[in-house]
């Protein structure tokens, strides 16, 4: 018994370290942010606990709809530029050798950089005067004048998303490649002694047993477009006309321009609220739910 | 690998790599080259000119960034690694009642995002006189890249024989020695991948940054980028682009070399289960 409590103890007193940071740096701000977004938030002097007027005043801001929407259409956007050549190298690159070694590491290592150089990177590939782009494609005849990529609602939101592409799909092709190594070689054989084409192959036992895994990579990529910052921050400011401007864009701009720091919780508890509801119904779709 | 796969794969990777290519390129090249139509492919004087301009600019403030970010980055490993070694054993070979509710709690970070918790941390920093400082911002990172290498570690430690911990009680090895001296060294590579990983995110880090620092002693990095950026009245290519060429080597040198570590340590925490 004396055995049993003093490796309890010993447990409690391992585990204090992430507790303790836990507990101030996540389950605190938790409670907070809560808390403030029923209440008028002063930064000197008493706040007043308001009821759901910040959450009215939220729900009735164009912008905060606005954002949304441009988030929305953003995810949808560059989710499939991410997945589709994803799983195209990833069916590729299954196999370990020396070849596909190499091909590995040069599409996973945009993912080391950061978000910020890749954006500068692409703006100057991008820019209407000098842009390598603009080169690119007048010299090949695709278009007669330079084109301010950046500059246009749904133009910018393509060539962000381009980036992001660029920079993101590694990641997924790795976990996919991880999914795919799992699947016993048994099954594609005795597919192959039946006769299966190449497609039903890959139609119906790849994707089926994959799904799992693609499911996972989704919820990480989706969950990441709705947290958008970094990239259109710097490539557009949310412009032409606040139209690529994302929710994290607004929240920063509420709290920390404009100090409304009440309203700007209640629009942090609705990004919450969306991007936990995304996760839940996509482990759902992934069969998740009953393990 | 047919022919076809093999030709498509040499022409992407061929255009991913002259992204990067082009940026280094861009800051190798003497000024008056890189604002020119046509853009040039080939410089006959290639220079560090830009270089030069990067660290010299505003008395040197962007070795500060640098110094700064290798510091922060240093404080995050150093809490990250804390937490998750003692962390993960805890709950792989100490678990008590209620020790599952924890590990719960602790993986739920990962499904909640800190960008919408910016506010009230803020707001706690601000109380605790750690806003706009290096400690402030390495303890927030820790908190949130946490959660993964904990994960990661336990994972590890529970893929050990149980005996190894039994036999080193028999000999009378107290708990703290059967960890460091006994679990620890056989978990290298998870140590590995938890230094990777919050190296990366934290050098790569730029709305925390952002919205918890002000002053030029503390900002990092990529904060520093963009105000080299956004600082004159029109864009300098050429010191933006060396500016980023910079602040990329020391990722894609420690993403290269530890690949391997990083690749295992991404797939085993998120195929399993």
């Amino acid at each position: 018994m004396r055995q049993r409590t003093r490796k309890a103890f010993l447990g409690i007193l391992f585990l204090s370290p992430a507790l303790v940071m836990v507990s101030i740096f996540f389950l605190y701000p938790l409670f907070k942010v809560v808390m403030m977004s029923f209440q008028k938030w002063q930064v000197l002097g008493a706040s007043e606990f308001i009821g759901l007027e910040n959450y009215k005043e939220a729900l009735s801001d164009n912008e905060f709809w606005k954002s949304l929407w441009n988030t929305t259409i953003y995810a949808a956007i560059v989710t499939p530029m991410i997945f589709l050549p994803a799983i195209f190298l990833a069916t590729a690159l299954k196999k370990t050798s020396k070849k596909t070694k190499f091909f590995r590491t040069v599409f996973f290592l945009p993912y080391a950089i950061s978000f910020v150089a890749a954006s500068y990177m692409w703006k100057w590939i991008y820019n209407d005067m000098y842009g390598l782009l603009n080169y690119a494609l007048i010299s090949m005849n695709l278009i007669s004048q330079p084109i301010n990529w950046l500059g246009g609602t749904w133009s910018a939101r393509v060539m962000v998303s381009i980036m992001v592409a660029w920079k993101t799909l590694g990641f997924s092709m790795i976990i996919i490649i991880a999914g795919l190594q799992g699947i016993s070689p048994a099954i594609y054989e005795a597919a192959r002694i039946d006769g299966a084409k190449k497609w039903q192959e890959f139609r119906f036992i790849t994707l089926p047993l994959l799904r799992p895994t693609i499911i996972l990579a989704l919820i990480i990529s989706i969950a990441g477009s709705f947290k958008a910052f970094d990239h259109f921050y710097i490539m557009t400011q949310g412009g032409p006309l606040k139209t690529t401007q994302t929710i994290v864009m607004y929240i920063n701009k509420i709290a920390f321009d404009y100090y409304n720091l009440g309203l700007g919780a209640a629009i942090s508890v609705i990004f919450l609220g969306i991007l936990l509801f995304i996760s839940y119904m996509q482990l759902k779709a992934g069969g998740f739910s009953n393990e | 690998m047919s022919k076809t796969v093999l030709i498509i794969l040499i022409i992407a990777s061929f255009l991913f790599l002259l992204a990067i290519y082009w940026t280094i390129f861009t800051s190798f090249k003497p000024p008056q080259e890189v604002l020119t139509y046509p853009p040039r492919f080939i410089t006959t004087n290639p220079t560090l000119m830009q270089y030069e301009k990067l660290f010299t600019a505003s008395d040197g403030i962007f070795l500060r960034y640098i110094g700064n970010t290798f510091l922060l980055c240093g404080l995050s490993i150093a809490l990250v690694l804390v937490q998750s070694i003692f962390g993960g054993y805890s709950l792989s070979k100490l678990s008590f009642k209620g020790s599952n509710v924890i590990f719960l709690i602790i993986l739920s970070i990962i499904m909640v995002p800190y960008q919408s918790l910016l506010i009230p941390l803020y707001d706690l920093l601000n109380k605790m006189g750690l806003l706009d400082t290096i400690p402030g911002l390495a303890l927030i990172y820790s908190t949130f890249y946490m959660p993964f290498c904990l994960f990661m570690m336990k994972n590890y430690f529970s893929s050990l024989p149980v005996a190894l911990r039994e036999s080193a009680l028999i000999d009378g090895a107290s708990e703290l020695k059967i960890l460091l001296k006994v679990h620890l060294p056989l978990a290298l590579p998870a140590v590995a991948t938890t230094v990777v990983y919050v190296f990366l995110q934290t050098w790569n880090d730029f709305i925390l940054s952002l919205i918890f620092t002000s002053s030029s002693d503390v900002r990092n990095v990529q904060v520093g980028i963009m105000n080299f950026a956004t600082s004159r009245f029109t864009q300098d290519w050429g010191l933006i682009n060396a500016g980023a060429t910079f602040s990329i080597i020391p990722s894609i040198l420690i993403f290269l070399l530890l690949q391997k570590y990083y690749v295992q340590g991404m797939t085993s925490g998120t195929t399993k289960g």
